[in-house]
């Protein structure tokens, strides 16, 4: 019995040690089953998520451009540390434009994953198949998406930029010249172009811009070839006569049915497809953001028949205008103007009408004014057409966040070429901007539908469509040359509504308008003239050093360094 | 196992054979120790002769002597006996405990027991004492304070959160810096699955995730035996890279079956306790919700004060308006009526139209918590054969520990089982076997800078929305639920931040563990000097997470979270561990012995993660996945393998010198092929002078020395897939007219092939010494540590295409000191006398990193990637880095022209959270059958980025802000001119613009502090009252923990507790993100035997 048990324990313990430990032993166990590979990768679900990333990337730094320049509110009394523009901040338009980081998404909920390292992915599969249509989309937005990083940010890097995997990796990637990365971006267009006038056997499933309209990609190719022109007039000298051949082959975005744009949609959760900014604003809390008192009072003042559509208001007055000054949720109604707002013949802190909303620069704490302060309208963002109704908004009203993010659209060309004109000739500019405003009303205009619960009887009538555009007229034409600059630079930034990075470009590239609200400090700094570097760039990579300060100009920007320029500080 | 002591007893036994002389007559007796017992295995010698025997099961024994020679009794740990053998041929020998415990046996590495005295290394050992009928049910807490070189910080007082244990300092900043959990000599997880890290990437997982448990929790410290720990590298190569951070072995009553008594015994303990919350601030109660002196419903409490005249009288707001600000009697409109319609509160509370709101402090914050009992019971029985081969052990414990936060609950049973039979045919059979459930749970408690949770927190935070609580804002007396739809309402006028009690009633994070662990080994005895082990361990456990939120949330921009959520998954957590050893144990001559021990070892380790994350309530309260409108995935797998070869021998050169060489090699599974493989020796020397050199021992003097020292080497491998680089795929990536929009996209993590394991180098030099008759023991231990090719999850430039990628740089040095004192102030000879001892423990350590390879110079390894846990070239392992006060060219400040600080954006050193060091003095007293003992802990230095303490300063509510009428001037230069800044600005200004939402620099304290850890004081019933009764012994004990502490360099009115881990259990170190409240506990424990 023992010798059995001996036996059978001996043989017991080997048979447990080879059958138990062998599992235990298995050492090749590298690969991550939680992830696909990247050979298995898609083009159609690269080419998805690179076209759902570009429109979030626009969205973002359009907001970052248009708090720069009044179209948005931008808080901050400093203009060396704005919350909203520090380098944290700025890592998630950064990495949109290159790589996102694990699960990175938006406050709202909407996922992002990176534009340009999805690019380069795409390229090997694109070319083995002839995808000439996929690689032309992504050609497209690889140029705005470099371009638009120069503008704001300046020197980045391009030719050095994902190269992670390469024969010899970099993992610091030295930054390239603005000016290379534009030439760059004009020879991804000419590609592009070409790209999308050739014969393909697998079209893109998903074309979320034209809809698989070919003829539009390419006179949204040619348009951003005029607005990169347009943009590096200042150190190019061919750049004008570049634009105005394009211009004259005819063949860019000149109808608004032609408008480059995202769509969004109206689900909330899982995805969230909404408008980034009806998403953070139509809250069970109300409002998130605050709108510009400029704008609203430009518009105001100006009859501007976009006004119910670009501002929902909740309440019809504001605290210390034809209501009571309110300490608890409006603060500076108590105060006195600031002495350089009197000076400056601004609008201090309240407007009427019920326009709530805040001035350049304020930076009081949040009060309890979520259903309050006027939110945005239903365009671009597909919030609620302003009906006077005045009610608190909900969850889900208006267009419930079925809005656009525009990106090219035909109005602004049409502001582009007044540019150019005027350079010549101020008073030739007129007709542009007279024919940019015309089909920026109508556009704003056909948003009215989407909130189908509004009362359009409140729209604008035809008259007052036309009297506001006489009204323009005759400012601009009884303005004195800057004057007519700035009547340009006003109604281009009320155009612009819902994407203000090309009046950031604007702005800097001209000085106009010299009429925008100052801030609320009256020593804020330098303007900024670029962005700063994002803290995950200039954290991570050794190659390059923060920038000192705000001051830094880009490239194309060869005006006198702030405070000289601009004079609206 | 073979001790070298067996050998010495082989040996002697051998003598005995050979040279017997002639004998008188046969002497026989029992020998019993100071309780009565017997004594197996007693050494009896004829002095003068080679002429010995030992005792038997029983402590019989009988040896040949003749009257007038000498018997010498010997046995570890007990004091020798001499007995002259005299007429009578009967000895009875009572042995007593020699508190010196020269040949003290301890368990090393792999269950190696040696002597103490042997070891060229430092092994802390706690017993069973200091570890039962304790207040906290966490193994981990109950050490704090009980051993040198660890430090121990909990995540917050809640009860069942985590706990980060750190041995010896850090050592990585990527691999886990937590020590190796051994229980009964297998692997046991000790990770901690926080609840918010659900992604599968730790490195977020404290933003909702300050809620897991660490799962050592599902032990009984009252069924433990004995704690050793394992601080250096020297001691732990055995274990081989899993020890590299130190090895807490754990020997469970059930796994320490040897020398059970042969009666059965049966122990029951049974506590009741209290917990409260200790790190309450001290409110003031001068002023009230508003902002400059001003009333609104904000979060701050800048507002008027509650008398009624006076500058900040509320007299000031008084308004013709009922619905604004005050009226004559110093009330306000309810806030229910005046909320905004929008928000639905008005419509929903008609019966607070017209009601008036007194203007008062309503000291909301305190009422928030209770205190919460914690029953604690648990039996323990042991016994043995009558022949002592078979022995058991079984045990049954029970925890209900209810936290001072309301819904905060920890609950648990275990149940063990051990034995150990030596058969008849060599074989010895061993086993244990543990099942625990523990039921945790707690409101979420996701992390916050002071405006409720986090914007990234994907949950809610009960304590971001509830420290900052106005003085004026009646929080328990406000209605939180809205009565139409459940949503959450609270006093801000458009309904943004979550009422505390709504967060308690409706939203719920819960972990139920079931776990089973435990051992069979098997040991054949070739013959008295070698034999061989077979091992096998198993720890499974299946924790089943929910995080569950009913909709109507408030706060928080996230959809998903407002429409209430409710995620359910299952970690099923696997080690497999074989151990197959041959140990031997021979004498090489007459001088030198030799012990070794060479073993094959593999291990398995799988982590699986399965579950729904849902979306969208439908009908309120009900938490099943059909009543929600969208389901996501939860999903993750992790294995790894590691397969290894070690070796130890040890020497001894006639007992005064002993050497110990080891080696092991270790093979990964989850590296590229040619880097899978690495070796690391380990040497180690212990030379006791007080041995070889007579003269040197006294008993006033000198009682004993020994001198050690200890080179070791082991490795650290990465967890997870570092090797590849994937592609994500997401099937909800967008909607496009209702149509799910599906994507690909490069994954973000970039693979590395050429990753090695990360080496670790360890030189230590210790004594061991006892002077003047014992009074006064001196234990130190010095060690200097390298890591090389340090693994570090580095965070790439998103440019690179990729955002994260395991690589291996650099170098981190790091030096420490650990000492133990012992004094017995008092020690008397008779029983019942008066004692007084004293043992204090000193732990310093440094890690400086020396290089971070050749193209970074900062790596943010911790925290969030602007503010974080960094490793920078000449700087402490750890520092805070953050924002901070820009300077001049002087450094001086620069302040700008409204006379705040400028915020200097960047990665700035603001602090250094590493303690300079920690001291622990614990005093022991007894008289008669009372017992008293008090644990003092010092904490000195440590920084600690507090978001509490900015909250509570930036918001107005302690009584630090009380002074409102002096105005700051910050020390500095105005950036416009240089010249000295002189404007002027207000308290608030000061507090909430600087402090809170100012540079970061301005959140840093020093978290120097003092705590009352523990005290106890017990009474035991003599023995005669006991003798007609069924009880062995019977003991009552009134225990504290946490009664007093006190954090000397932090605002004083916030009482701020720097005991937390804000960034939750891992590397990171010195953050509060308002998550980490303390608890005392205190309470009466009861213990009898029978």
């Amino acid at each position: 019995m023992k010798r059995i048990f001996k036996k059978f324990g001996s043989s017991a313990l080997v048979a447990t040690l080879l059958l138990g430990a062998c599992e235990t032993i298995e050492l090749d166990l590298a690969d991550n089953p939680n992830q696909l590979s990247l050979d298995q990768s898609s083009a159609d679900l690269l080419l998805n998520s690179i076209q759902i990333d570009f429109a979030t990337f626009v969205e973002l730094m359009g907001q970052n451009g248009a708090d720069l320049v009044r179209i948005g509110y931008l808080n901050g009394r400093n203009y060396q540390n704005i919350t909203n523009l520090s380098p944290v901040q700025l890592n998630l338009e950064w990495n949109i434009a290159y790589q996102g980081d694990n699960a990175e998404s938006l406050d709202s909920g909407l996922e992002v994953n990176g534009i340009l390292a999805d690019i380069r992915a795409l390229a090997p599969e694109a070319e083995a198949n002839e995808l000439f249509r996929h690689t032309a989309i992504a050609q497209f937005i690889e140029a705005y998406t470099i371009v638009t990083l120069v503008d704001f940010f300046g020197d980045v890097p391009y030719t050095e930029a994902i190269q992670a995997t390469a024969e010899t990796p970099i993992l610091n990637p030295n930054v390239d010249s603005g000016a290379s990365i534009y030439a760059a971006a004009q020879a991804l267009l000419t590609s592009a172009i070409a790209n999308f006038e050739r014969d393909v056997v697998n079209e893109p499933p998903n074309d979320f811009y034209y809809n698989g309209n070919w003829g539009n990609w390419v006179k949204a190719c040619n348009t951003l070839r005029m607005k990169i022109y347009l943009q590096s007039r200042l150190v190019d000298a061919d750049a004008v006569g570049n634009f105005t051949a394009i211009v004259n082959e005819g063949n860019f975005i000149d109808e608004t049915s032609e408008d480059l744009e995202f769509q969004w949609g109206t689900n909330a959760i899982l995805p969230d497809a909404r408008h980034p900014r009806y998403a953070d604003n139509y809250t069970p809390s109300g409002g998130s953001d605050y709108l510009p008192n400029w704008l609203m009072n430009l518009m105001d003042e100006g009859d501007d028949p976009r006004i119910r559509y670009y501002f929902f208001r909740q309440v019809n007055a504001v605290p210390g205008e034809e209501i009571p000054p309110d300490e608890e949720n409006l603060a500076c109604s108590l105060e006195p103007t600031p002495q350089h707002y009197t000076d400056g013949g601004f609008t201090f802190c309240t407007l009427p009408n019920g326009y709530w909303g805040r001035d350049h620069g304020q930076n009081a704490g949040i009060p309890p004014d979520g259903f309050l302060r006027a939110v945005y309208g239903v365009y671009p963002s597909g919030g609620i057409f302003d009906d006077s109704r005045f009610e608190g908004l909900s969850v889900g009203d208006g267009g419930g966040g079925a809005g656009v993010t525009p990106i090219l659209l035909a109005s602004w060309v049409d502001f582009m070429r007044a540019e150019i004109a005027m350079l010549a000739d101020p008073s030739s500019g007129e007709a542009f901007v007279l024919a940019g405003l015309s089909k920026s009303v109508a556009k704003v205009q056909s948003f009215g539908s989407l909130d189908s619960s509004a009362d359009l009887s409140f729209a604008p009538t035809a008259g007052a469509v036309t009297n506001h555009s006489n009204n323009v007229s005759t400012a601009f034409t009884s303005a004195d040359d800057d004057g007519k600059w700035d009547v340009l630079a006003e109604q281009f930034l009320i155009a612009l509504y819902g994407n203000g990075i090309d009046g950031y470009n604007f702005y800097r590239r001209t000085g106009f308008p010299t009429t925008l609200q100052a801030n609320l400090e009256p020593e804020p700094g330098a303007y900024i003239r670029s962005l700063n570097y994002p803290a995950d760039f200039v954290n991570n990579n050794s190659s390059v050093d923060p920038k000192p300060n705000q001051t830094i100009q880009v490239f194309w920007d060869t005006n006198p360094a702030s405070p000289t320029f601009p004079i609206a500080n | 196992m073979r001790t070298k002591l067996n050998g010495l007893l082989t040996l002697l036994l051998a003598f005995v054979v050979h040279l017997s002389f002639a004998q008188d007559k046969t002497i026989s007796g029992t020998v019993t120790d100071a309780d009565g017992l017997p004594l197996p295995g007693v050494n009896i010698v004829v002095e003068g002769t080679s002429n010995g025997t030992q005792t038997d099961f029983d402590g019989n024994y009988a040896i040949s002597a003749s009257v007038g020679q000498t018997l010498l009794f010997t046995y570890i740990g007990q004091k020798e006996e001499r007995r002259t053998v005299g007429a009578g041929n009967s000895i009875n020998v009572q042995m007593e405990e020699d508190a010196q415990a020269l040949e003290e046996v301890i368990v090393t590495a792999q269950g190696i027991k040696r002597e103490k005295q042997a070891l060229g290394y430092a092994v802390s050992e706690v017993g069973s004492e200091a570890l039962e009928q304790r207040t906290e049910g966490d193994v981990g807490r109950v050490l704090t304070g009980k051993a040198s070189g660890l430090n121990i910080t909990q995540q917050s007082g809640l009860s069942g959160s985590g706990t980060n244990i750190i041995i010896r300092g850090f050592s990585s900043f990527s691999g886990s810096n937590q020590p190796l959990f051994i229980v009964d000599g297998v692997p046991f997880d000790s990770g901690t699955n926080s609840v918010g890290g659900i992604d599968g990437d730790d490195d977020d997982d404290f933003i909702d995730g300050n809620s897991g448990s660490s799962r050592f929790l599902d032990l009984d410290p009252n069924n433990i035996e004995s704690v050793n720990v394992l601080k250096g590298l020297a001691a732990a190569t055995l274990y081989g890279t899993l020890g590299r951070n130190g090895v807490i072995l754990i020997t469970t009553k059930n796994g320490s079956s040897t020398g059970a008594v042969k009666k059965n015994e049966i122990t029951v303990t049974s506590s009741l306790f209290f917990n409260e919350i200790a790190s309450l601030a001290d409110y003031q109660n001068q002023f009230g919700n508003g902002f400059d002196q001003a009333f609104g419903w904000f979060f701050s409490n800048w507002g008027p004060s509650f008398e009624r005249d006076g500058v900040a009288g509320w007299i000031n707001g008084v308004d013709p308006d009922p619905e604004d600000g005050f009226d004559e009697n110093g009330t306000l409109a309810h806030p229910y009526s005046t909320a905004s319609s929008a928000t639905g509160i008005p419509q929903a509370f008609p019966e607070f139209q017209g009601v008036r709101y007194p203007w008062i402090p309503y000291n909301s914050v305190p009422r928030f918590f209770k205190t919460g009992t914690v029953k604690s019971n648990s039996v323990n029985i042991r016994g043995a054969s009558e022949d002592g081969k078979v022995s058991y052990n079984a045990n049954f414990g029970h925890l209900d520990d209810e936290g001072f936060t309301p819904g905060n609950n920890l609950r648990r049973y275990t149940i063990g089982l051990g034995g150990r039979a030596i058969l008849s045919n060599k074989f010895t059979v061993a086993g244990t076997l543990n099942f625990s459930n523990t039921d945790f749970r707690t409101p979420p408690v996701a992390a916050s800078t002071g405006n409720g949770a986090l914007n990234q927190a994907t949950g809610s935070s009960v304590f971001g929305e509830l420290f900052f609580t106005p003085r004026s804002v009646d929080l328990i007396g406000l209605p939180f639920q809205n009565p139409i739809d459940g949503s959450s309402v609270y006093y801000r006028q458009n309904n943004s931040i979550q009422h505390p009690l709504w967060t308690v009633a409706n939203a719920k994070v819960q972990q139920v563990t079931n776990r089973v662990f435990g051992n069979m080994s098997l040991t054949y005895n070739f013959n008295d000097n070698l034999n061989l082990l077979y091992r096998f361990g198993l720890d499974v456990f299946s924790e089943n997470n929910i995080n569950q939120q009913n909709k109507g949330g408030r706060g928080q921009p996230n959809a998903e979270l407002i429409s209430g959520f409710y995620q359910t998954w299952n970690n099923t957590n696997t080690i497999l561990n074989h151990d197959l050893i041959l140990n031997g144990d021979y004498d090489l001559t007459e001088q030198v012995g030799m012990t070794f021990n060479a073993g094959i070892t593999s291990r398995r380790e799988i982590l699986d993660r399965n579950g729904v994350a849902s979306s969208g309530q439908q009908v309120f309260d009900v938490f099943r996945h059909v009543n929600f409108a969208n389901q996501n995935e939860i999903q993750f797998f992790r294995e790894r393998n590691i397969a290894a070869t070690f070796i130890q021998a040890d020497f001894d050169y006639d007992r005064w010198i002993f050497l110990t060489l080891a080696g092991r090699n270790d093979w990964v599974s989850n590296l590229d092929i040619e880097n899978r493989s690495v070796f690391y020796p380990s040497a180690s020397v212990s030379f006791i002078p007080t041995t070889v050199f007579d003269g040197l021992k006294s008993e006033k003097g000198i009682n004993y020395l020994k001198l050690r020292a200890g080179l070791g080497t082991s490795a650290n491998f990465p967890t997870g897939f570092p090797v590849a680089t994937n592609l994500n795929i997401n099937t909800q990536f967008f909607q496009d007219e209702g149509v799910d929009i599906v994507t690909n996209s490069v994954g973000n993590r970039l693979g590395n092939p050429d990753l090695q394991p990360e080496l670790l180098t360890e030189f230590e030099v210790g004594l061991e010494s006892r002077f003047f008759n014992n009074v006064v023991s001196l234990e130190a231990s010095y060690y200097r540590r390298t890591t090389e090719d340090l693994i570090v999850d580095r965070p790439l430039d998103p440019s690179t295409g990729f955002t994260r990628q395991q690589t291996n740089v650099g170098e981190i040095k790091g030096d420490g000191l650990e000492l133990d004192l012992g004094l017995n102030l008092f020690s008397s000879p008779d029983e019942g006398g008066f004692n007084w001892s004293v043992n204090g423990n000193f732990t310093t350590s440094n890690s400086t990193v020396e290089d971070l390879g050749a193209d970074t110079d900062i790596i943010v390894y911790s925290g969030f990637n602007d503010i974080g846990n960094a490793a920078i070239e000449g700087e402490q392992l750890g520092v805070l880095v953050g924002t901070r006060i820009a300077r001049n060219e002087a450094g001086e400040f620069l302040v700008d022209s409204a006379g705040d600080y400028i915020e200097e954006q960047g990665q700035f050193v603001i602090g250094d959270p590493n303690p300079d060091w920690i001291l622990n003095v614990n005093n022991s007293i007894s008289y008669k059958n009372f017992n008293f003992s008090f644990l003092l802990n010092y904490t000195q230095g440590g920084d600690i980025y507090s978001r509490t303490i900015s909250t509570l300063l930036g918001r107005g509510l302690t009584t630090d802000t009380v002074d409102r009428i002096n105005t700051f001037i910050l020390p500095g230069v105005q950036e416009s001119d240089g010249s000295v800044n002189t404007k002027q600005i207000n308290n608030s200004t000061f507090y909430f613009n600087n402090v809170l939402f100012g540079p970061d620099e301005l959140g840093v304290y020093d978290g120097t502090v003092i705590r009352l850890q523990e005290i106890a004081l017990g009474y035991s019933l003599p023995k005669k009252f006991l003798d007609k009764t069924p009880f062995g012994s019977f003991s009552i004990t009134a225990t504290g923990l946490n009664l007093f502490y006190k954090a000397l360099n932090v605002p004083e009115g916030t009482n701020f507790d720097p005991n937390q881990a804000g960034l939750g259990v891992g590397n990171g170190r010195g953050f509060d993100f308002l998550a980490g409240p303390s608890a005392r506990r205190y309470g009466i424990s009861v213990k009898a035997t029978f």
